[in-house]
């Protein structure tokens, strides 16, 4: 087998890999060198060390836009992974219609963010939104998202969740399908209650992929963008930004490319610490056997 | 009676559910077909005089979303072709060969996923100015492909994993090419992978914002940007213009996700779990 692989394999491969090579590796690579100097559109760059990072880290607004990322990543990443376990078990114990119902569960995935944007704005638009009234007549008071910062992040978070939901869920749901059901049968037979077996079984089964679901949403939340833009724009002052808002306006409205390099490395540097764990075991995976 | 109470519970459940998931969207369905006043009013939820206005005004108005439809469309169907096509070769040699420089070569694919998009607009940016490439739909088609060639190539390679390697050795015995293997052998076995693939592409594309919102201004701006700056006009939005925008956008992608269910769901195992 190993007399043939190499030039027809690397050239079945080599479309692939010069893509993301070419456009997402050498770029990346490249914004690390961005980030060490200083420069600007038409502008030639000069060498300024770890400065860019030193003026990231000064500047209260990046602080803030990390703060706000890391809240809406644990609120999003946490409730959609509740969300979507409970429904995979409820979907698990048998639900009627099941074909429509998996449909109907996956629609939103089908949303993009500016027509997710454009439903929660409009039920939750203030005084009159269907959601909004429905707050008052409860004697609720209402979500003002356009004012009120922490209002603005529950309502990307409200949203995020609603869009990734059909994610966590399909994910989790198809970990439960392949438990074997003779599992439960032997633990109905040995007197376990429904929550024992949860606990003793599902849960346990389960886990492999509640992780591999938990960080394949930290990353793409982590990098969350269009919800935050298009619900707030980063405002009011400034104070709905997350990391990656932050890092739009310093390159494209401030043209301060150095210091949004550094704030880009400083994101990928995030994801890889996140990924970290993920990425060693499928190393091992890939690679134990040989070495 | 607890039997009872259990059916019960579970139709709560299920209408929790579709309420969850339906009715935003078909909230803003039913509402571009409402007269302005009827958006907001409680007693005309559903029963109010449909009305054509909100479309007609979306023809004669926004003439740039139609426009950007179409833009949508070609970038959709460039992104695809080129994402399935790379990752079906790429998904066949990583099934078929093994060599620690391929594996290598795999982990690196999926490591490159952990990039955030936004990174790599910073260098390409003036890259693609330089080029003259601002604004034009090969862009898009490059970046939207990218993005899922990595995800891609993994369901790809699941999937021609199933395929029994005899069948390839025996068209090899017969004499055909490594290139016509795989185009009349794999290719047809493989049909179920290259759609799970293509279920995720156009989705992606069709939705995109970022890229599209930093790549392009006018000449290929997609529809999602449209829907955007009709936001964007941020004092008295025109809701039911919004709104049939928003169905227009939403209905075809909507339909295809139900259509493929099947093969979302299997990709996404095929991909997620085992990549």
């Amino acid at each position: 087998m190993s007399a043939r692989t190499p030039l027809s394999a690397i050239a079945l491969v080599s479309p692939v890999q010069l893509m993301i090579g070419g456009i997402i590796f050498l770029p990346a690579i490249y914004v690390f060198w961005l980030s060490l100097n200083q420069s600007s559109f038409g502008q030639a760059a000069s060498f300024v060390g770890f400065a860019n990072y030193a003026k990231v880290l000064g500047d209260a607004y990046f602080w803030k836009a990390l703060l706000n990322t890391v809240i809406v990543v644990a609120v999003v990443v946490h409730v959609e992974l509740l969300l979507g376990l409970g429904m995979a078990l409820f979907f698990a114990s048998g639900v009627p219609f099941r074909p429509l119902l998996l449909a109907i569960v996956l629609a939103p995935y089908a949303v993009s963010e500016v027509s997710a944007v454009v439903m929660w704005r409009f039920l939750f638009e203030p005084d009159v939104g269907m959601m909004s009234r429905l707050l008052m007549s409860l004697g609720l008071p209402p979500i003002e998202w356009a004012v009120n910062p922490s209002h603005g992040l529950a309502m990307v978070s409200l949203l995020s969740i609603w869009l990734h939901l059909p994610f966590s869920f399909i994910i989790l749901y198809a970990a439960r399908l392949s438990i074997p059901g003779d599992l439960y049968e032997a633990a109905a037979i040995d007197g376990a209650s429904p929550w024992t077996s949860f606990r003793r079984i599902t849960l346990p089964l389960l886990m492999p992929a509640l992780l591999i679901a938990a960080l394949f949403r930290y990353i793409f939340a982590f990098r969350l963008f269009s919800e935050v833009w298009l619900m707030t724009g980063g405002g009011p002052a400034r104070s709905t930004e997350v990391m990656a808002v932050y890092l739009y306006l310093e390159a494209f409205r401030y043209n301060a490319f150095g210091p949004a390099a550094a704030t880009g490395w400083l994101l990928v540097l995030a994801s890889l610490l996140l990924a970290l764990f993920y990425l060693r075991g499928l190393y091992r995976e890939m690679f134990g056997k040989h070495a | 009676m607890p039997k009872l109470l259990r059916s019960l519970l579970k139709l709560v459940g299920v209408l929790a559910i579709v309420a969850w998931s339906l009715v935003p969207i078909g909230l803003i369905a039913l509402s571009s077909f409402k007269a302005d006043r009827d958006i907001f009013s409680t007693s005309s939820t559903f029963s109010f005089m449909p009305t054509l206005a909100n479309y007609e005004a979306l023809w004669s108005r926004w003439g740039d979303f139609f426009f950007g439809l179409w833009n949508s469309f070609l970038v959709t169907v460039g992104a695809t072709v080129l994402a399935v096509a790379v990752s079906l070769l790429a998904g066949f040699a990583y099934s078929r060969f093994a060599s620690k420089g391929l594996q290598a070569s795999a982990f690196f694919l999926i490591f490159i996923r952990l990039v955030p998009p936004i990174v790599i607009t910073l260098p390409l940016f003036p890259v693609v100015n330089w080029l003259g490439l601002n604004d034009t739909h090969f862009v898009l088609i490059v970046l939207y492909a990218t993005f899922f060639v990595s995800l891609g190539t993994v369901v790809m390679r699941t999937f021609i994993d199933q395929i029994p390697r005899e069948l390839d050795e025996a068209a090899m015995m017969d004499g055909a090419s490594q290139f016509q293997i795989i185009m009349r052998v794999i290719l047809p076995m493989a049909a179920q992978g290259m759609l799970a693939v293509s279920v995720f592409v156009i989705v992606y594309a069709w939705n995109e914002f970022l890229f599209a919102f930093i790549f392009t201004t006018t000449k290929a701006k997609t529809a999602p940007l449209v829907i955007s700056e009709m936001i964007g006009a941020v004092e008295g939005v025109e809701w039911g213009v919004l709104f049939a925008a928003s169905t227009v956008q939403l209905v075809p992608v909507l339909a295809f996700v139900i259509l493929m269910q099947k093969h979302l769901v299997a990709g996404l195992t095929a991909g997620a779990v085992k990549g």
